[in-house]
C-alpha cells in the first residue's frame, strides 16, 4: 500500500514516484493530483499498477496517471505511457478492451428556455432513436466487404452511407479514421460480437446526455467552438462495443504466448506485450485500429440518431445540431515528442485519458447528474504529458457498493429534483453510476487546468440523462 | 464450495473454490453467468456448445475458456447452466456447455482478465482462484 512518503512533490500539482522505489522499474512513474485527492488514489491498486507500468521495455520519460486515475487491470485506468516505437513495446492492455471508447459533443442553435418545453419528449424520443442496453442490435446488419469498409474508413464510411455531415470529419480526431487499420486482422468472432453493434450505446458507464452550457470561463475560447452561455448541447459517450472487447481480448492471447520468444518478463499478466516493431505488436496496431475507426463509425450512426430525435421532436424551428468535437480517450497513437533534446516517434498509449493537443478541444464527461466540461489543450501537454489530458471524474466506488448507498427511487427522485430528465433501461445500472460512485469531476478537471495541459472553457450541466 | 464477488473500485472481482479443477472451471463459468444476468424464458430447447482450448498454463487455460464461453454467450445470446469435461488438464480442455436461449442480457462483461487471475491447488486439496471481469 502506497502513502505520501513514496512521493515526491515536483511542481505544484505533480508528484513522483522516484524509479528508486522498485528496482525494476526502467522510468519514474508521474501523477497528476492535488493533496487532498492523494490521500483517496492511495487507496486502492492504482499507484502499484502505474508502477507496473514504468517496468515495461521501451517505456520513455515517465509512467504517467491523470487525477481521475482508479485502479484497473494491469495499466491502471487515468494512466499515458509513452514508448519508444523502435525499441518500445505495444499492450492492449494499456489501451483497454474498450478500444476508442470516448465522447463527442454536439451542439444545438438554441437555448434551454427554448428546450425546456420538448425535454421529456426529447428524452424519451432519443432514448428510443439510439438503441441502449446489453445485446440489444442497432439498425445496421453489415456483413462481409461492407462490414470491412467501417473497419477501414472509419466516421468517413458512415457518411458515404448518408449518415453525416461532411463538416462532422474535420471535428473528430484523427479525422475519425486511422489509416492503419487492416479489417483482415481483425479475428471472425469479434466482427460476430460487433456485426450488428454499429448506432448502438451499450451499458456501464456509457449514456447520451442532453445539456446546458452553464458556465463560461473563456469568452474568445468559447467563440471559437460557437459555444455561448444557455446554449443546449448533446454528449455521446461510447465506444467500440463488443468488437473492441473481442479484438483487446484475441490479442492478449496471442501476446501471451510469444511474450517468452522476445524474453519479456511482467510483474502482471495483463499487462502482455509485444515488441512494437514485431509482427504480433504490429498485427495489433492494425486491428487496433479497425477497432479504433468501429467506434467512431458507432459514434458517428449514434449522432444521426440523436439529431433524427432532435428533427422529430423540435422540427424545422429546431436548428442544426453541429459537431464541437470527438475524442478518443482508449487508444494508442504514434506521436512525436523531444526528450532530452532528441526527437522520437513514440507510441502513446492512453487508457482513460483524452488527446490534449495545443488548441484541439478536449471533452471531460462528467458523471451522471454531475457537471462536464470543455477545455482546450495547452502547449504545456506536449512538453509534460505527452500531449495527454484526463477522461472523466474517475470511479471511486465499486458498483456494488453504489447499489448499496442509494435506491433507483431515490436517485430517479434525486435527479429529478435536480432537473434533469431520466430514460434508463436498467435500475441496476443507473444506480451502479449514481454521482456518489464518482470522484468530483470539478476537482479533477481543476487539477488539470491549474496543472496547465488544458484550459477550462466551459462547464456543462445535465437535463437529461439516456443511459442503457 | 463456490464463487463470492468482492470489492473492486471499477469492475467485478470474485474468487473461486472448489475441490476439484473441474469445479473450479465449471464454478467459474456460473459465477460468470450470475453477473450476466440473463433472463430465460424457453427451458424446453436446450442448446449445446462445445469448446477446445490449449494455452500456455492452467491460469491461462481458465480465462481463455471464460473468454471463449463469454464469447459464445453474447454472439449467439445464451446461458449456459451446466458444464461437462471430457478432458481437463494443466494446459487443454474439451467441454460441453449446455444451456438455453436467453431472452435478454442484464449485463455487459467486456472481458475476463488475467489481472490476479491465479489457479492455486491449496495444501488442502482444494484449488482456487481470483478472477477480475472488466465490466
Amino acid at each position: 500500500m502506497f502513502n505520501k512518503s513514496n512521493l515526491i512533490k515536483i511542481e505544484d500539482f505533480l508528484w513522483e514516484i522516484p524509479k528508486n522505489f522498485r528496482n525494476d522499474m526502467r522510468v519514474p512513474a508521474r501523477i497528476y493530483t492535488h493533496d487532498e485527492m492523494l490521500d483517496s488514489i492511495a487507496v486502492d491498486k492504482s499507484l502499484e499498477q502505474l508502477v507496473n507500468v514504468a517496468t515495461l521495455p521501451g517505456i520513455k520519460g515517465y509512467a504517467l496517471a491523470m487525477p481521475d486515475i482508479h485502479e484497473g487491470y494491469g495499466f491502471p485506468v487515468g494512466g499515458v505511457a509513452a514508448f519508444d516505437s523502435e525499441e518500445g513495446i505495444i499492450s492492449p492492455g494499456g489501451i483497454g478492451y474498450d478500444i476508442n471508447c470516448g465522447v463527442r459533443l454536439l451542439r444545438s442553435e438554441k437555448t434551454f428556455s427554448e428546450v425546456k418545453p420538448h425535454l421529456h419528449n426529447l428524452g424519451r424520443t432519443i432514448y428510443h432513436e439510439v438503441p441502449s442496453g446489453v445485446g440489444v442490435g442497432g439498425r445496421l446488419d453489415l456483413k462481409g466487404r461492407e462490414f470491412d469498409m467501417v473497419l477501414e474508413k472509419g466516421a468517413e464510411r458512415m457518411l458515404e452511407l448518408g449518415y453525416g455531415e461532411v463538416q462532422d470529419l474535420e471535428h473528430i480526431e484523427s479525422g475519425g479514421v486511422l489509416h492503419t487499420a487492416a479489417p483482415e486482422l481483425v479475428s471472425v468472432h469479434a466482427k460476430s460480437r460487433g456485426r450488428d453493434q454499429l448506432g448502438t450505446m451499450g451499458a456501464g458507464n456509457h449514456f447520451v446526455e442532453v445539456d446546458i452550457v452553464e458556465v463560461i470561463f473563456d469568452n474568445g475560447e468559447a467563440e471559437k467552438l460557437n459555444i455561448f452561455k444557455d446554449q443546449v448541447t448533446v454528449l455521446i459517450h461510447t465506444g467500440s462495443r463488443g468488437l473492441g472487447h473481442q479484438i483487446a481480448t484475441d490479442y492478449i492471447r496471442i501476446m501471451m504466448k510469444v511474450m517468452p520468444n522476445y524474453g519479456i518478463v511482467l510483474p502482471d499478466r495483463e499487462l502482455a506485450c509485444a515488441p512494437f516493431k514485431s509482427r504480433e505488436g504490429q498485427e495489433y496496431f492494425k486491428a487496433m485500429s479497425a477497432g479504433a475507426n468501429f467506434a467512431w463509425a458507432n459514434r458517428q450512426l449514434i449522432t444521426w440518431e440523436v439529431r433524427k430525435a432532435w428533427k422529430d421532436v423540435l422540427g424545422k424551428e429546431g436548428g442544426k445540431l453541429s459537431m464541437v468535437y470527438d475524442v478518443a480517450h482508449n487508444i494508442a497513437k504514434i506521436e512525436e515528442y523531444t526528450l532530452d533534446g532528441k526527437k522520437y516517434n513514440l507510441v502513446i498509449h492512453r487508457k482513460g485519458a483524452t488527446r490534449s493537443f495545443p488548441g484541439q478541444p478536449v471533452l471531460i464527461p462528467g458523471s451522471m447528474g454531475t457537471n462536464s466540461y470543455i477545455l482546450v489543450g495547452q502547449e504545456k501537454a506536449m512538453i509534460s504529458s505527452f500531449g495527454s489530458s484526463c477522461h472523466g471524474a474517475g470511479r471511486r466506488m465499486s458498483r456494488t457498493r453504489a447499489r448499496k448507498e442509494v435506491s433507483v427511487e431515490e436517485l430517479r427522485q434525486r435527479l429529478e429534483s435536480m432537473g434533469i430528465v431520466v430514460n434508463a433501461g436498467s435500475s441496476k445500472g443507473l444506480t451502479e453510476e449514481s454521482p456518489e460512485a464518482y470522484k468530483d469531476v470539478n476537482e479533477v478537471v481543476g487539477v488539470i487546468h491549474e496543472a496547465g495541459i488544458a484550459k477550462k472553457v466551459a462547464r456543462l450541466k445535465p437535463i437529461a440523462v439516456i443511459k442503457g | 464450495m463456490t464463487y463470492k464477488i468482492l470489492e473492486h473500485t471499477a469492475d467485478v472481482r470474485m474468487i473461486v473454490q472448489a475441490d476439484s479443477l473441474e469445479k473450479l472451471f465449471s464454478e467459474a463459468v456460473y459465477g460468470m453467468m450470475k453477473i450476466i444476468e440473463p433472463k430465460v424464458d424457453n427451458k424446453k430447447e436446450v442448446i449445446e456448445r462445445k469448446i477446445s482450448l490449449e494455452a500456455v498454463d492452467t491460469t491461462a487455460l481458465l480465462i481463455d475458456f471464460l473468454n471463449e464461453v463469454l464469447l459464445a454467450t453474447y454472439i449467439h445470446k445464451e446461458v449456459y447452466n451446466e458444464v461437462i469435461f471430457k478432458s481437463l488438464s494443466e494446459r487443454s480442455l474439451e467441454a460441453k456447455l449446455s444451456g438455453f436461449i436467453a431472452k435478454s442480457l442484464g449485463e455487459d462483461i467486456k472481458a475476463v482478465t488475467y489481472h490476479e487471475a491465479d489457479v492455486k491447488n491449496k495444501k488442502d486439496g482444494t484449488w482456487e482462484t481470483m478472477l477480475i471481469f472488466d465490466i
